[in-house]
């Protein structure tokens, strides 16, 4: 059985969380493989709930907003952008994989791009496998 | 909470849901979660028996919170919320599973969109445990209303509100008022005159004291939110230096319009290079002129009018422009009056005649001779030169459907019906007033079916060809319907703000005000005395920049708190 | 190489009888419920098209409007009143022109006064050469025999010379006919299917029955057509070879020869009824191909009706001893008959050799096109697989 990646998402709800939404109304099919927490903006990414998700079992994590120049609140996604590069470097630190965390813009009429960004991602992280801290945790509860 | 009594509702949604995830195993699931004590399935849980359901259930078990799996929050999170406000719960106790619009519709794989529905099911139940009962603010509607645009759309909405006792102010870019319409002489299908329409219109406008018209103006930045914007409006109008100029207001229409098509950039039809291939803008210039001949002065012999001119194509613009073919006619049938012996060739993809009197208007065209041709969609017509010694100035190569035959066309004057586009200054407008634009840069109605003139951001209404190409009889539709929406809010005279915000706890905060800067809406204010940051909560668009940015994670984002999204992290990843 | 239209072509139809046919708008429900439409010909859409374009060329290589018999269905279904089959019926008449090297067929379409005009003016020049003629061999008082008015002798060799000079016309005109529509760039038709062909000329000429094969709601109406139009047809031609090859027998009286004269009674009587039958339907626009009536629709029946009429009314005289009247009546009969036989190749009568022509053309079409795309299946059968 091959292995099914688990990806947790954030999407915005103004953009990212309408086009995905317009994914569904156009039946537009995509892996089930991503489960998703609706947030207002982008810029309520806490780092807190990135790290959690990979903490708890997720192989990977998606964060949608809207693009640059399009938040609905206006500068919210600029802040994301620049909070992401710090913490791709502080998770390459605990060695975690550089694909594993993505940001992606999504706007809300961009149905198909969503599910395109999501099978994509879906792929990649099969190839890289499940993460480590996953597999840590199942041995875990294996051996208690 | 740990004595939280949670009601767990699944819709079947009829098969749109049923078909996929399996439904009872998903009902019997949530039944064994923490803290349910009820866990139901039904057909259509947004149906009043579905409602009621739920209302019964609350009284009889003694619910204090409600999760419903069903279709998107954004359809219908506001439904569920009164339904459990009437039967006496907060509407803040109230959490939507997603499991159709981002489940059902998008997974084959009925396995898979189970497992996926039960472990979005399990975060909404794990999460709603930490819902907090929140209060709404009731803020005031300014009766004010804002139109951005003097066309036929603007001076419509205006007329609507002013006619009904309202303030409006109207803020024109140019020196006049009429828009687009003004540079048309008839409207198709029944010929009359535009200049008649407008006027009528800018007559009532003008003489109506109620509405204030600014010409030669533009919006500068619109602050606040429904009920309480402040728009700042660069005024010229008859001024010898710009002044701005602070308006309240409580809701703004936007009718900036459309632009048409640069005919230039379709090298084929020689635009720019040939003297008598005009765009339809053009032509109408002709007829309000009273005048059709050619450059030189003569009086043209063959005319012919091609159809989609940047429209319908891959290269440029995929959608329709709408107008174009009813325009087209018409001006078959002003060649055809004024210049009785013209022969007029009509060259077209698809002759879309969708609305009233379209069919006849059509018919009649076709009466007078006017030939009709027809051209595929990715083979565009090509207009060189005729050679010297023909009787026409041009010749069109077509290679037409309905014959099958490659043809040539003889022109002496061409007219080219340009499509419609976004204007260059709407990106500027959109940002301004906070809404969206789709990637042709049309503005994004709230709902494309359900909600066509609101947009996502509440108090902001779009009217007329900036949505979207249409022709009058629609943009005035809009346009009275933004009117009587506006009208309908004002008649309530307050409304009820989100009460969502953010929040510092003065407690943990330690003064950095690092968020203060952070917020796009200028919410936060800093206290001297205390040193401590607070938000004002009225001002506040909870997007949660602050929340996560506080370093001693002082501020807590009402209704998407930390906690609140832990849990739902652990309930997606179980 | 793109062809140019020439929109000025519908106003040079108009004066041909056609009439809306701008209206059309390609829906092609004419060509669909045309029971006499299929793959190889599809009309009257195609011929609407070339003509709404002025594609002329084409139009006049065309076979299709020859392969229409005007049920008229096609008309009662355009949703548009363009009025198809009536573009059909002017396109044959534009097409009787096109082949006619004369000019003269043009003339007489484009003014049904110039054509009556004609026929009057010969009418009186062949009743005033005859008279001069009758009175100068012969006694008025004598119908038949020696010292006749009007000997058969000399009637015959007039006929035949008419006849003859007309039949050239009409072969010459055939001959064109056959380029045109044959003769397309680089196709060359194999002489053999000429010949297999060839039963098809005898049997459309003489049964026309796929008039009788187009569909009606109701089935008996549109038979009536086929009908009188047989019996019209068969009464003619058989009275043109009575005519031109027994003319002394049936002059010869007072007695009434059954053997020829017969043939004549049936004859005449198909006449009657199919001309009564065709007015009465055209004044009272009984059928969808009634309602339309060019001015040559109106001299070639009111002709033939006069020319019967005065035939058996001279044929009766002679039997009933009226000598004198019967020769006045004769005169009055062969002075229709005169400008009759000289339209022939000009005007509407020539469908009855282009309409045969056409169907004979369009089965040798038809097995050639089969045979060609019976070759290349072939050759693709044969081709080592890629």
């Amino acid at each position: 059985m091959s292995f099914e990646p688990k990806i947790v998402g954030f999407l915005c709800q103004w953009c990212s969380y309408t086009g995905a939404d317009l994914a569904g109304t156009s039946r537009i099919q995509y892996r089930p493989n991503i489960r998703v927490i609706r947030l207002m903006c982008s810029a309520r990414v806490d780092p807190s709930f990135i790290a959690k998700s990979l903490a708890d079992g997720a192989d990977g994590v998606l964060v949608c907003g809207c693009h640059p120049g399009d938040c609905h609140y206006a500068e919210g996604n600029y802040k994301t952008m620049r909070r992401f590069p710090f913490l791709k470097k502080m998770l390459a630190a605990y060695g975690i994989e550089d694909e594993r965390v993505r940001l992606e813009w999504v706007s809300a009429s961009e149905g198909q791009r969503f599910a395109d960004v999501v099978n994509d991602m879906t792929e990649r992280i099969r190839l890289l496998g499940p993460s480590r801290v996953r597999s840590k945790l199942q041995t875990d509860k294996a051996e208690r | 909470m740990h004595n939280s009594k949670i009601g767990v509702y699944l819709c079947n949604c009829g098969t749109n849901i049923a078909k996929i995830v399996d439904c009872p195993a998903l009902r019997e699931y949530a039944e064994a979660l923490p803290n349910v004590v009820v866990s139901k399935e039904y057909k259509y849980m947004c149906s009043n028996p579905g409602q009621e359901m739920i209302i019964q259930d609350i009284k009889d078990h003694g619910l204090d919170r409600v999760v419903v799996a069903a279709c998107s929050p954004r359809m219908h999170e506001r439904t569920f919320r009164s339904a459990i406000q009437t039967a006496g719960l907060n509407p803040y106790m109230f959490e939507m599973a997603n499991i159709r619009e981002q489940c059902s519709w998008v997974h084959e794989d009925t396995w898979a969109a189970t497992e996926k529905a039960k472990a979005l099911t399990k975060a909404a139940v794990l999460r709603v445990l930490h819902h907090e009962p929140l209060e709404r603010m009731s803020v005031k509607m300014c009766p004010s209303t804002l139109v951005i645009g003097g066309g036929i759309a603007g001076l419509t909405t205006a007329l609507d509100l002013a006619e009904a006792g309202q303030q409006v102010y109207i803020v024109e870019k140019k020196d006049q008022l009429g828009g687009n319409l003004a540079r048309v002489d008839l409207t198709a299908p029944y010929l009359d005159s535009a200049r008649d329409l407008l006027t009528e219109r800018i007559t009532r406008v003008r003489e109506n004291n109620k509405i204030e018209v600014m010409l030669n103006s533009q919006l500068k930045s619109l602050e606040g939110f429904v009920g309480n914007f402040v728009a700042a409006i660069q005024i010229q109008d008859g001024r010898p230096v710009a002044e701005t100029k602070k308006l309240e207001v409580g809701n703004v229409v936007v009718c900036t319009g459309y632009k048409e098509f640069d005919a230039g950039r379709i090298t084929h039809y020689g635009y720019g290079k040939l003297p008598n291939v005009i765009t339809s803008f053009e032509f109408e210039k002709m007829l309000k002129a009273g005048r059709v001949e050619t450059k030189e002065g003569r009086i043209p012999q063959y005319v012919a009018i091609i159809h989609c001119v940047g429209s319908r194509s891959q290269e440029f613009h995929g959608y329709c422009s709408r107008v174009c073919c009813m325009t087209a006619l018409k001006y078959a049938h002003e060649i055809k009056s004024a210049i009785p012996k013209c022969y007029v060739s009509d060259v077209y993809i698809d002759m879309h005649a969708f609305g009233k009197g379209h069919e006849d208007f059509y018919k009649r065209t076709s009466e007078v001779k006017t030939l009709f041709l027809m051209y595929g969609k990715n083979e565009r017509p090509v207009i060189r030169k005729a050679d010297r010694g023909d009787d026409c100035e041009m010749l069109i190569e077509v290679n037409e459907k309905l014959s099958g035959e490659v043809i040539e066309i003889p022109a002496d004057l061409v007219i080219l019906m340009v499509g419609m586009e976004a204007r260059e200054d709407s990106s500027e407008v959109a940002r301004s007033v906070n809404i969206s634009q789709d990637k042709e840069g049309w503005f994004i109605e709230s709902h494309p079916k359900l909600d066509p003139v609101a947009t996502t951001t509440d108090g902001i209404y779009i009217a007329g060809t900036c949505a979207s190409p249409k022709d009058i009889p629609d943009t005035v539709a809009q346009a009275r319907a933004a009117a009587a929406r506006i009208l309908g809010k004002i008649a309530r005279g307050k409304i009820d703000v989100e009460a969502v915000y953010a929040e510092v706890n003065q407690d943990y905060c330690s003064g950095c005000r690092m968020c203060n800067e952070l917020c796009p809406y200028s919410a936060i204010e800093y206290d001297e005395q205390k040193r401590r940051s607070k938000v004002i909560s009225a001002v506040c668009k909870a997007c949660g920049a602050c929340v996560s940015s506080c370093p001693s994670g002082a501020i807590k984002g009402r209704h998407f708190t930390d906690r609140q999204i832990y849990a739902q992290i652990e309930g997606v990843l179980a | 190489m793109p062809i140019r239209i020439n929109p000025k072509l519908i106003d040079e139809l108009e004066l041909f009888g056609s009439e809306d046919v701008q209206n059309c708008y390609h829906c092609g429900n004419c060509s669909a419920v045309c029971p006499h439409a299929d793959e190889v010909f599809v009309f009257p859409r195609r011929s609407m098209r070339s003509l709404q374009m002025g594609l002329e060329r084409k139009l006049e290589r065309s076979i299709e409007p020859w392969l229409c018999y005007y049920c008229g269905q096609c008309s009662e279904q355009c949703p548009r009143n363009a009025e198809p089959g009536e573009t059909m019926m002017s396109l044959r008449r534009w097409l009787i022109s096109r082949y006619d090297f004369t000019g003269l067929s043009r003339l007489f379409y484009k003014s049904w006064k110039t054509e009556l005009a004609a026929v009057v003016l010969i009418a009186v020049l062949a009743a005033a050469g005859l008279l001069a003629y009758g009175f100068g061999q012969g006694s008025i008082h004598i119908y038949d025999g020696v010292g006749a008015f009007l000997p058969s002798s000399a009637i015959h060799v007039f006929d035949l010379t008419i006849g003859s000079l007309m039949l050239l016309f009409l072969l010459a005109n055939s001959i064109r006919m056959w380029w045109l529509i044959m003769n397309r760039n680089g196709e060359s038709t194999p002489w053999w299917l000429y010949l297999r062909k060839s039963y098809l000329l005898p049997w459309h000429f003489f049964t026309q029955k796929r008039y009788a094969e187009c569909e009606s709601g109701k089935p008996a109406s549109v038979h009536m057509p086929w009908l009188a139009h047989l019996g019209l047809m068969l009464g003619y031609a058989t009275m043109l070879v009575l005519v031109m090859l027994f003319l002394p027998a049936l002059q010869e009286g007072p007695q009434i020869r059954w053997s020829t004269h017969a043939f004549g009674y049936l004859a005449s009587i198909g006449l009657l009824v199919g001309t009564i039958y065709m007015i009465h339907g055209r004044l009272k626009k009984s059928q969808v191909q009634y309602v339309h009536s060019h001015g040559s629709d109106w001299i070639f029946l009111i002709l033939l009706f006069l020319i019967a009429i005065s035939g058996v009314l001279q044929h009766i005289l002679h039997r009933i001893g009226l000598p004198v009247a019967a020769n006045i009546t004769y005169v009055v009969h062969l002075a229709f008959v005169v400008p009759w036989l000289l339209r022939m190749p000009f005007t509407k009568w020539a469908h009855m050799i282009y309409r045969t022509l056409a169907m004979y053309f369009a089965g040798i079409r038809r097995e050639a096109l089969a045979k060609q795309i019976a070759v290349a299946d072939t050759v693709q059968q044969l081709r080592p697989a890629a």
